[in-house]
């Protein structure tokens, strides 16, 4: 990799100890809660500087969802559809110093990106990929530790096998805002409900999710936390267990004789 | 104009086929500027131009008597020398000192300024003669600035004085390939010779350029030309790795395998192989030298730039952007795309105050162009916003650009805005409204003239 490792950087990412165990976890949070991880707005041109190390920390809330609490170099994860929750994946990387090519994505929020964590001035930003978007991935993949991919057609599993080369090639990440059959991690967004808003008053005020995590070997059991995507301030944590909104049943109850309007669902 | 500079190597170009100069030092040497205006026609005319010079002590009264000299020639041949099969006219000289008498019997119209001309006729005031008889005070406080420009050229003064340009040197740098390079290894191998020569060419003129241009001719004809910032930075090897990504794009473009590792050459250098290489240096300014920063530039390191630069040598410049944040209402107007590598435009700075803003938390998709849609209430009957900010009914369906209608459980709005109602052209009034749909998704809706579309989606 291009990029020197700066010594207060790289040593404590350096005494994570290689497997998993609730020391790893609470070493990680504490390198968070450490202003290791800053938001987007926070973090000056220049000041952070990724480590070589063979993990990309993620932020607090979604480390219990990744195997080894953080993205692994070399690695593939898929997120389901284009979502503030694939911000939310590489907003931790990115406030450490990463930076993060954004490829097929037109209709791109920069202000909620901003607010999850990710440094605009970090950002490429390929909004149309054309024909030959494999070779302009694997090109990023070579100046990028994070490339935040939505192909423009489903490849072919040659193709795939080219790009998963390419990613393990150069040690980057890659997210797929799509599915992709070989991902080590999946990720879905199964529930999710907006709060503060009701029928002619309120405002959206922020959302819950639930994330349900599966992947491959070990971590083929899958995972779920209720996360805040966004939180009011636009921050991304997790959610109180006794806060967990379980409003979807109530409005079904409430609309029940609209949603039974011809044209509705 | 090369003619002309023969004589005289400081000349300057008022607009195509006239150009200025000055005489003092010029007609020393020539022997007076009688001979060294007829020097200057007969070599002009000997290449098969017509043309006129006129010597005055203005370039207003030189421009005329330019004219004149033309006019003279042709209204009396008579007078006109035959050299070879075209006419030389004899030059108009007119005497220092004497340009206010000689402007003095014109007609006004000359000025150039035919409101103006007008005006003075219907005073009574017909020729330069009578206007510069004037106060120049007098002329400014009747006609304003127009008029004491006007009056300066009527007294035979020059509005501005003569600007002189050295020509510019000839930096660009070519290399032909007999026969042509079937593959891109030899190519590139030739632009970093050239790229060295060129970089001597610009240190030995004292400049330095901002952008380069790259231009490979094929051997049918085909020429792919593209521009490359610069700024006076690029070694010469760096000039030749961007000449080998543009043979890699234009490769890429035709759906071409380019062996993007560089490990398997270029075979496909098809149209006939490339038949020349040209650099050329584009927007030239003096180089002061350039003081690097210490750390700060180390921000886009090495690395991740020439990833965006290679991506770009394949899409296009405009396909690599960044965002910039900016101030503004609507989710669209806070964020601008800067082409990677461009500076930074100075817009509405981002933090500042801006009453009416959407309030956070910000949505993840905010379409470019915003979708059509359809807001109904429960009738079917599309909602419609009042200037006062009433709504005919509560939104119960959105159905976005044409797609299935989906039942509204949650709404909040209208949010009025009138944005710019001093500027008849950008001004524009509408209403937003946050939208929930039955499926869990968010959308921030606006409506403008009773049009409704989805600007952003929070999801």
């Amino acid at each position: 990799m291009g990029i020197a490792s700066a010594p207060v950087m790289s040593a404590p990412v350096a005494t994570l100890p290689e497997h998993g165990g609730d020391d790893r976890r609470q070493g990680l949070a504490a390198l968070l809660t450490a202003g290791t991880v800053r938001s987007g707005r926070e973090i000056g041109p220049g000041k952070g500087v990724v480590s070589d190390a063979g993990l990309l920390p993620v932020l607090p809330a979604l480390q219990d969802l990744l195997p080894m609490g953080a993205l692994q170099r070399g690695s593939v994860a898929a997120v389901g559809d284009w979502s503030m929750l694939c911000l939310a994946l590489a907003a931790g990387p990115v406030a450490s110093g990463a930076w993060c090519a954004i490829a097929g994505v037109a209709d791109f929020g920069a202000n909620a990106a901003a607010d999850a964590g990710l440094d605009p001035a970090r950002l490429l930003l390929i909004p149309d990929l054309g024909q030959n978007w494999p070779q302009i991935v694997a090109s990023l993949l070579d100046g990028c530790d994070l490339v935040l991919l939505r192909p423009p057609d489903r490849p072919s599993a040659q193709t795939r096998r080219k790009v998963e080369a390419a990613v393990r090639r150069y040690g980057g990440v890659l997210l797929v805002a799509d599915e992709w059959d070989g991902a080590q991690v999946r990720l879905h967004i199964t529930d999710h409900a907006w709060t503060g808003i009701g029928r002619g008053h309120g405002r959206l005020y922020g959302r819950q999710v639930r994330v349900v995590a599966d992947g491959r070997g070990e971590w083929s059991r899958s995972r779920t936390r209720w996360l805040w995507l966004p939180g009011p301030d636009g921050a991304i944590t997790a959610v109180a267990d006794d806060q967990v909104h379980a409003d979807s049943a109530d409005w079904d109850e409430e609309f029940g004789a609209e949603l039974a309007l011809p044209g509705g669902r | 104009m090369s003619v002309v500079q023969e004589f005289c190597p400081q000349i300057e170009v008022l607009r195509p086929g006239i150009c200025a100069f000055g005489v003092r030092g010029p007609a020393r040497y020539f022997g007076g500027e009688a001979e060294l205006a007829r020097k200057i026609t007969e070599s002009v005319t000997g290449r098969g131009f017509g043309c006129g010079v006129g010597v005055a002590d203005g370039m207003f009264a030189a421009l005329l008597a330019s004219r004149d000299a033309l006019v003279s020639g042709a209204a009396d041949p008579a007078g006109a020398q035959i050299a070879g099969a075209q006419i030389t006219v004899p030059p108009v000289i007119v005497p220092a000192g004497e340009t206010p008498a000689y402007l003095a019997s014109r007609p006004v119209t000359v000025l150039g300024a035919p409101e103006l001309a007008e005006l003075l006729v219907r005073l009574g005031i017909r020729t330069l003669g009578d206007f510069a008889a004037l106060t120049s005070a007098d002329a400014e406080n009747r006609f304003g600035p127009q008029g004491l420009l006007a009056h300066r050229l009527a007294r035979g003064l020059d509005p501005r004085p003569l600007v002189i340009r050295q020509p510019t040197a000839n930096v660009s740098v070519e290399q032909e390939f007999d026969p042509p390079a079937e593959r891109s290894e030899p190519v590139v191998f030739a632009a970093k010779a050239l790229a060295r020569q060129m970089h001597a060419r610009l240190a030995g003129a004292g400049l330095a350029c901002v952008r380069l241009k790259v231009q490979v001719t094929c051997d049918n004809g085909q020429e792919i030309t593209r521009l490359w910032r610069h700024d006076g930075l690029l070694s010469d090897l760096a000039v030749a790795e961007r000449v080998r990504w543009q043979l890699d794009g234009w490769l890429a473009s035709r759906g071409e395998p380019a062996g993007g590792d560089g490990g398997r050459g270029h075979d496909g250098v098809e149209a006939g192989g490339v038949r020349s290489l040209r650099l050329l240096p584009d927007q030239l300014v003096r180089d002061h030298g350039r003081q690097l920063g210490l750390w700060g530039d180390a921000l886009v390191s090495d690395r991740v730039s020439r990833a965006a630069i290679r991506v770009q040598a394949m899409l296009g410049h405009e396909a690599v952007r960044q965002p910039v944040l900016t101030g503004g209402r609507g989710p669209a107007d806070q964020a601008i795309f800067v082409p990677f590598g461009d500076t930074r435009p100075a817009g509405r700075p981002a933090g500042q105050p801006w009453p009416g803003q959407i309030p956070a938390p910000a949505p993840a998709t905010v379409y470019q162009t915003p979708r059509q849609a359809r807001v109904t209430d429960r009738a079917g009957a599309l909602v419609t916003v009042t200037g006062r900010g009433e709504m005919s009914a509560d939104p119960a369906q959105l159905s976005v650009a044409g797609g299935r209608a989906l039942v509204i459980i949650a709404w909040t709005g209208p949010w009025p805005v009138t944005e710019r109602w001093w500027d008849p052209v950008q001004a524009c009034r509408k209403a937003r409204f946050q939208l929930v749909t039955v499926d869990g998704s968010a959308w921030l809706a606006v409506i403008k003239d009773g049009d409704w579309f989805i600007e952003a989606c929070y999801d």
